[in-house]
């Protein structure tokens, strides 16, 4: 139809017309919005909370987008009007992003609604509370007139957009010939599903509301902010026009000839392509969906301080996480890293407190080292008895996993804690001097060219690339070159950045003034608060609040993702060990040496395992006997929602690391958004399950 | 038991080869060889041991007894990848590719390009994908895209990257094991071409299938196994297909075969 409307045919120039009216009222819309924003009308942000006139960051963000989203609306609306070729494809992807930012708006209002609802359930339902506050809690259930209306002008809201939905996308009723009838039983039209779930979702969303409005002062949280009715506008607005016009403008291509579909593939098939090339597509569909919800539901997600926490939390699980996907790449499994952990934060803390079988007491480097060499016997002990006998993984690491627990319950009789401050006065101490700094710098910077002297040059010839080979007719055929040189900027601009950083750090160590002695605890360098190291001075010139507790073995786990991502992607090991994983057999018949894989892969993770220990112990400095127990199905579960296939040969480092960061995520989400704790098991279950449906149904999509 | 005397023509001789797994005896004094340029059809019905002496000859199994002549000296196969220094490219029945990977990295498994950056040595992507691409192309074998992973592939298609890949690491012997059991009739075809190209590059192949209807067309000789032990030796000229077809099933050589190598003196 759209095809028709650029070529001048009569019968289509209706819905032509209509769209292109569309996308120049998006476009107002967007403009309008950048003015809100940029104005204060509309608050968004901290000035949500707090009235202050001063523009903050998320405003200025969403201002420089919806201005960007403006011009090209207005763009594509102008490109329809003279009829140009490639303002197609444009009107496809605006009424795309069209949806989704009303989507998100809708869904900013469904989240901290649906949650409020649930908790005002769960409280109206809990009869402790309902005694506990006598008549109080039952009074405050009568609503008001105002309210009352809104409700019930909401619920005609939800009531004209199922009707319009059913409306406009009902499909057309063809019965078989010989059954009339049956096609409605065997498949109902995908069109038809469609329109009923958007209308469920926006129909749920609507009861939401208004059912939160109700209970406008409900004791405790349930409040609903007029913030809040007035983004469901908006987003209705977005959203449904740009739903429809999607589906007219996707259809035409459906219909249109061999070449025009070779050349523009619809926004939801791109992006679903795009994302089947990675194996934790489902990782980071969830992190976008979990971040966005906690964003939205809570102001408090967002602070530093949360962020720092959450990561805080699982960077040492992380870190572990990296070696089981190792491991479970190569078809293997290790259930005793828990064990692992135990025994070497115990060996790490006895050897600096009892002293070591040769060594006598060690500093906190030496031990460390030695308590890695015992995780390391571990590994391999788990390896060589797997490759010795050639029992499943499974029950090798189960019997090592309750065999390595015997290790610290039998160490440290009676569930005592054993604790660095019971033997010695004060924390160790080491004196860095200013050379350590300046050659870090100096190896930071090294890195820095080396990584602009690899991306840079590819980034630019891609972009130069796309220039030469635009197919489109006008202005629309450079967008790819424009996106790819905008890419370029960024990274380039990324890196200036760095080397900025680095330079201030290294002048400040060079000069005289700067250059001393700086005392810094042991345990501080495994995994203190970055503050902690740099406080007295500005050692590394950071702008970190005070609050926020930012742990150094964040930036050892985010060394650790980036080195191993490497070795997996761009090496002959990591080659081997997809092949391992994929097809043991074929592995080996092209000479790869699968066992030595094997064991390679088990001694990685309790290597891994072992530094993680030392993180742990660096933290709090105690060890019982009973620590990390149960971490290995954590551990697995954060593995698997990044996208590692349980039966090998599939999965990524920055998967697991998506992982981590949404079990992070979760566990101290939860906590802010005023869910029990006691429900995070549960809400992990649900997340691991959806998880690997959305993975194989992506891994589904790349077969097709 | 004597060793024969080792054929002096030969690529590899694989003399008095027996192989037990436990108390079963699979091949029972098996003698083998493959001349230089030469095409062999390695025949026998269902668990006559055909699979076995290619997997001694390749490494994956141990020999119990008997001796291996390659390239006219005595060498012991212990692994895989021994076969591979010598320059033995096998296309399992089975273990050919991992489904879950790029057609590049199947392509290269085991012996992948690399550069070297200090003491690092990472993946040279680039050549493997443009290298994998060329290399198939030149034995007939088209692909879009190197970066597609294997199993989104038809059997056909695997079997052919497989073989490609033979083809072209392949140095001195290429071992193809029931390359055409699953394939349509078109690709078994592609599968024949490809081992003719093989040949013209100057290498022998070992043809190993049930179905002579498969390989009659190409192959210059047929051993024929029967039960762990050999049937015989015959050219393409001595006998016809029929002829051969028979001797899979029945495991007896047909009288005139017989008269003509008592002769010859090459009857085990």
């Amino acid at each position: 139809m759209m095809q028709a409307y650029l070529e001048g045919k009569r019968e289509a120039s209706t819905i032509g017309s209509l769209v292109t009216i569309l996308a120049f009222l998006f476009g107002i819309l967007g403009i309008a919005i950048a003015f809100g924003t940029a104005f204060g009308w509309i608050p968004l942000g901290e000035r949500a909370q707090i009235l202050r006139s001063d523009i903050n960051t998320v405003e200025r963000i969403v201002t420089a987008i919806s201005l960007v989203y403006a011009a090209c609306c207005l763009r594509t609306a102008y490109g329809l009007y003279i009829r140009e070729q490639a303002s197609l494809r444009w009107s496809q992807w605006m009424m795309f992003t069209s949806v989704m930012i009303g989507g998100g708006i809708l869904l900013s209002v469904a989240i901290p609604v649906g949650l409020k609802f649930s908790l005002l359930l769960g409280q109206v339902v809990d009869l402790r509370t309902l005694i506990s506050q006598d008549a109080g809690g039952l009074a405050a259930l009568s609503l008001s007139v105002g309210e009352g209306l809104i409700s019930i002008c909401l619920f005609i809201i939800a009531l004209l957009a199922l009707l319009a939905l059913l409306v406009f996308l009902i499909p057309p009723l063809e019965p078989l010939r010989d059954r009339p009838g049956t096609r409605w039983i065997v498949a109902p039209p995908r069109k038809f599903v469609q329109a009923i779930l958007s209308v469920l979702g926006v129909g749920v969303i609507c009861f939401l509301v208004a059912g939160a409005a109700v209970v406008p002062d409900y004791p405790g949280q349930t409040t609903i902010r007029d913030a809040e009715n007035h983004r469901l506008i908006a987003g209705l607005l977005f959203f449904l026009p740009g739903f429809f016009a999607y589906r007219v403008v996707r259809q035409v291509e459906e219909q249109s000839d061999e070449l025009r579909r070779a050349l523009a593939l619809t926004p939801g098939k791109f992006i679903r392509a795009e994302l089947a090339k990675s194996p934790s597509a489902g990782a980071i569909i969830g992190f976008v969906a979990i971040f966005m919800g906690f964003t939205m539901a809570t102001d408090l997600f967002l602070e530093p301080s949360s962020v720092a926490s959450f990561l805080s939390n699982v960077a040492t699980k992380g870190v572990i996480a990296i070696g089981v996907t190792y491991l479970m790449i190569s078809g293997e499994f290790d259930l005793s890293v828990g064990s692992i952990l135990g025994v070497t934060a115990l060996s790490f803390m006895n050897f600096m407190t009892h002293g070591a079988p040769v060594f006598g007491v060690v500093g906190p480097i030496p031990a460390a080292l030695l308590a890695i060499f015992i995780a390391f016997i571990l590994g391999a002990i788990n390896g060589v008895l797997l490759i010795s006998t050639r029992i499943p993984s499974f029950i090798v690491t189960l019997g090592t996993m309750l065999a390595f627990r015997a290790i610290t319950l039998v160490a440290i009789a009676g569930g005592r804690i054993l604790r660095y401050s019971d033997h010695h006065e004060a924390l160790p101490v080491i004196g860095i001097s200013n050379i350590v700094f300046i050659v870090l710098g100096v190896f930071g910077l090294a890195v820095v060219a080396f990584t602009a002297y690899r991306v840079v040059p590819v980034l630019y010839r891609g972009a130069m690339h796309a220039w030469s080979i635009r197919t489109d007719n006008g202005d629309f055929g450079t967008s790819g070159a424009i996106v790819r040189g905008f890419i370029l900027v960024v990274i380039v601009l990324l890196l200036l950045a760095i080397v900025v950083w680095l330079a201030a750090v290294l002048s400040y160590h060079g000069s005289a003034s700067g250059g001393q002695i700086v005392e810094v605890g042991y345990f501080d360098l495994f995994n203190g608060r970055v503050l902690a190291i740099g406080e007295e001075s500005d050692f590394f010139h950071m702008q970190i609040p005070r609050n926020a507790n930012v742990r150094l073995a964040i930036v050892w786990w985010f060394i650790f993702v980036v080195i191993f991502h490497i070795v997996l992607t761009s090496t002959s090991f990591g080659n081997s060990i997809f092949a391992t994983g994929g097809n043991e057999g074929a592995a080996r018949a092209q000479g790869v040496n699968v066992d030595r894989v094997k064991l390679q892969n088990f001694v990685i993770v309790a290597l891994l395992t072992g530094i993680a220990a030392i993180y742990e112990t660096a933290r709090n400095p105690g060890v019982d006997p009973l620590k990390g127990t149960g971490w290995e199905l954590e551990v697995i579960a954060m593995t698997v929602i990044g996208g590692a296939l349980l039966t090998g040969g599939y999965g990524s480092v920055v998967g697991s690391l998506l992982g981590a960061l949404i079990f992070g995520m979760l566990q101290t989400g939860l906590v802010l958004v005023g869910i029990e704790s006691r429900l995070f098991s549960g809400t992990i279950g649900v997340i691991i399950i959806a998880a690997v449906v959305l993975n194989t149904l992506v891994r589904g999509a790349r077969q097709n | 038991m004597e060793y024969k005397q080792k054929n002096d023509n030969a690529l590899v001789d694989m003399i008095d080869i027996h192989k037990y797994f436990g108390s079963v005896q699979v091949l029972r004094g098996i003698d083998f060889h493959v001349d230089r340029q030469e095409i062999v059809g390695l025949l026998g019905d269902n668990g006559a041991g055909k699979s076995t002496l290619i997997k001694v000859l390749t490494g994956y199994h141990s020999l119990t007894r008997g001796q291996i002549y390659f390239d006219d000296e005595a060498v012991n196969i212990h692994s895989p990848h021994d076969a591979r220094e010598l320059g033995i490219e096998t296309v399992h029945q089975d273990l050919a590719l991992v489904p879950l990977m790029s057609i590049a990295r199947n392509f290269w498994l085991g012996q992948e390009p690399t550069y070297e950056v200090g003491p690092f040595r990472f993946l040279d992507k680039k050549k493997m994908a443009v290298e994998s691409i060329r290399a198939l192309a030149d034995v007939g074998i088209h692909i879009r895209d190197s970066e597609e992973t294997v199993g989104n592939m038809s059997g056909g298609e695997r079997q052919s990257v497989a073989i490609g890949r033979a083809v072209y690491f392949g140095k001195k012997l290429l071992i193809l094991d029931e390359p055409t059991s699953a394939l349509s009739v078109g690709e078994t075809q592609k599968v024949l071409d490809y081992t003719i190209a093989a040949k013209e590059k100057g290498m022998s192949v070992i043809f190993i299938t049930h179905n002579i209807r498969h390989v009659y067309e190409v192959a210059d000789r047929f051993t024929i196994i029967e039960r762990g032990h050999k049937l015989g030796d015959f050219y393409k000229s001595e006998v016809t297909e029929n002829e051969v077809a028979d001797m899979i099933v029945t495991g007896q050589i047909p009288e005139r075969l017989r008269l003509y190598h008592e002769e010859n003196g090459d009857v085990a």
